[in-house]
């Protein structure tokens, strides 16, 4: 409900802009893409799809509508109908929002708005916008990625002008809140242990990010943090009933990009360290701490003006795991993408994965989850 | 082997004086934006909606060619993307929220059209295009 009276705002901000203007001066724009992927894996299924048989449930789908009635004032929402695997199958809000750009150096954007943190994360559910077909997974986890997403609330933003010798600084500010739902992906794994939120976690958060763009041209160099209030969640675990709640948390991120010319090289390290306490009555109190620290590097090559091919090796480790191959996640990812013209492109890539941290459930791998898998996906995309 | 030498020194001599990409698009503007000139670094900005005003503070919104040689050679000169590259990193602005795809017109005229009656606008068309009504921007 939430959500929609958000887009229902932006709408009549958008209305209430457009008094005495034609819809020629609104500017208004309808762009939109959708995504085919199909998975295959050895051993395990991953990412809640049946992919040792092979997989086509993968499907993205989005709708943009935006109008910008000034030169610094823009008003839009997107929507997105996704399924992977068992997830999804529900069209969502993936944000609704005003903009004002003051000028380069500041401008605010308000409503439910892109979580400007880490290297990608706005743009790690636009599948046009990359090569991969599947990033980092122990930074940009599919199956949870609304974790980290959006937020309700606002964003700030600007251009701070070094001088030549000093090159650029970007800033993004944000806060607000935002709310899992006790079915996302995010909490899988909890909920197969018998752990249900039935109300999912709602997070009041705040954060900043830098993004330094460097006097050598094409070199980027970043670092965000997302400040995370403690929250506490109704929480069920067989005939017991309680809480879970979530201390003080910080998420950092550390990130550069080179890209010049036909190469690109980047890479981005993340920690998530939780402290949390299950408190379910008549038990004891069962205080217990996430560390998971993930990073990747990445270098992709343009071959031809429609051919790209990379490569990159990510790796995730809960430090507070035991040990076994559900301690960590290693990826070695080869990739390539071909764009037959500006619409419509297709993507192969081929994962070889060890460990079993990310991306796996046992619902769909009840004999056991094998410490190895090889992954080969294809994909088509279209936008416009 | 004279043969060879001598293709390869008139095809030296070519590549050197022949005129490059970037003298055969000319950066135009509506009348209301004050610079004269613009560096290759802004006018890059500005095309990639890292920026919305040039140095002098003039406001600016670009405006693209649909497809052809004069885009083509824009943004291989000025950008540094292929035209696939540079409409998907435009594409990742809009899909994320962060900005409107600018405005794109089928042919030259329309460009000049555009930028003549637009405040703020900022485009590029071939250089025998006929332009009356706009300013050229010289790229420094």
């Amino acid at each position: 409900m939430k959500r929609f009276l958000v887009a229902l705002g932006v709408l009549f901000l958008a209305v209430g802009t457009a008094r005495a203007q034609s819809l020629d001066d609104l500017n208004i724009q309808i762009h939109g893409y959708a995504t085919q992927g199909f998975a295959y894996t050895t051993n395990n299924n991953i990412l809640t799809m049946k992919s040792s048989d092979g997989s086509p449930q993968w499907t993205d789908a989005v709708v943009n509508v935006t109008a910008q009635p000034t030169s610094k004032l823009r008003v839009g929402v997107q929507a997105r109908y996704m399924i992977l695997g068992n997830l999804g199958n529900a069209i969502t809000l993936d944000w609704a929002a005003v903009d004002y750009k003051v000028n380069d150096a500041f401008g605010v954007r308000f409503g439910k708005v892109k979580t400007p943190s880490g290297l990608f994360n706005e743009t790690q559910d636009i599948d046009p916008s990359y090569m991969w077909s599947l990033l980092p997974q122990g930074v940009y986890p599919l199956m949870s990625r609304n974790s980290l997403l959006s937020h309700y609330g606002g964003v700030v933003y600007g251009t701070v002008k070094l001088g030549q010798s000093l090159g650029k600084l970007e800033y993004r500010g944000w806060a607000g809140g935002r709310n899992l739902p006790g079915d996302d992906g995010y909490f899988l794994n909890q909920s197969e242990s018998g752990e249900t939120l039935p109300n999912g976690i709602s997070w009041v958060l705040t954060g900043e990010a830098l993004h330094w763009k460097a006097p050598v041209s094409g070199l980027m160099i970043g670092a965000s943090n997302t400040q995370y209030r403690s929250a506490s969640a109704p929480l069920l675990y067989g005939p017991y009933s309680g809480a879970e709640n979530l201390s003080v948390f910080n998420s950092p991120s550390y990130f550069a990009k080179y890209e010049k010319n036909k190469v690109m090289v980047g890479g981005e390290y993340i920690r998530l360290l939780v402290p949390y306490a299950v408190a379910l009555t008549g038990l004891p109190v069962n205080p217990g701490v996430l560390d998971e620290r993930s990073w990747y590097g990445m270098a992709s090559y343009k071959v031809t003006d429609k051919l790209m091919i990379g490569l990159y090796d990510s790796q995730s480790v809960d430090h507070k795991a035991s040990l076994g191959a559900a301690r960590d996640s290693m990826d070695w990812a080869i990739s390539g993408r071909y764009d037959f013209n500006q619409y419509l492109y297709a993507k192969a890539e081929e994962h070889i994965l060890h460990g079993t941290l990310v991306g796996y459930d046992i619902t769909l791998n009840p004999a056991g989850l094998q410490p190895n898998t090889d992954m080969t996906i294809f994909k088509v995309g279209v936008s416009f | 082997m004279k043969k060879v030498f001598g293709m390869l020194l008139f095809m030296a001599l070519v590549a050197v004086f022949a005129p490059g990409a970037q003298g055969q698009v000319i950066v135009i503007a509506n009348n209301s934006v004050k610079a004269a000139d613009v560096s290759k670094s802004d006018l890059k900005d500005v095309f990639t909606g890292g920026a919305s005003s040039l140095k002098d503070g003039s406001h600016v919104t670009p405006v693209l060619l649909k497809s052809g040689a004069a885009n083509d050679e824009f943004l291989s000169a000025y950008v540094g993307k292929s035209d696939t590259a540079f409409k998907a990193s435009w594409r990742s602005l809009v899909f994320s929220g962060q900005a409107t795809m600018p405005k794109s017109f089928d042919s030259d005229a329309a460009v000049v059209e555009y930028v003549s009656h637009t405040a703020g606008a900022i485009g590029y068309i071939s250089k025998g295009t006929p332009h009356d009504g706009v300013k050229t921007l010289a790229v420094r």
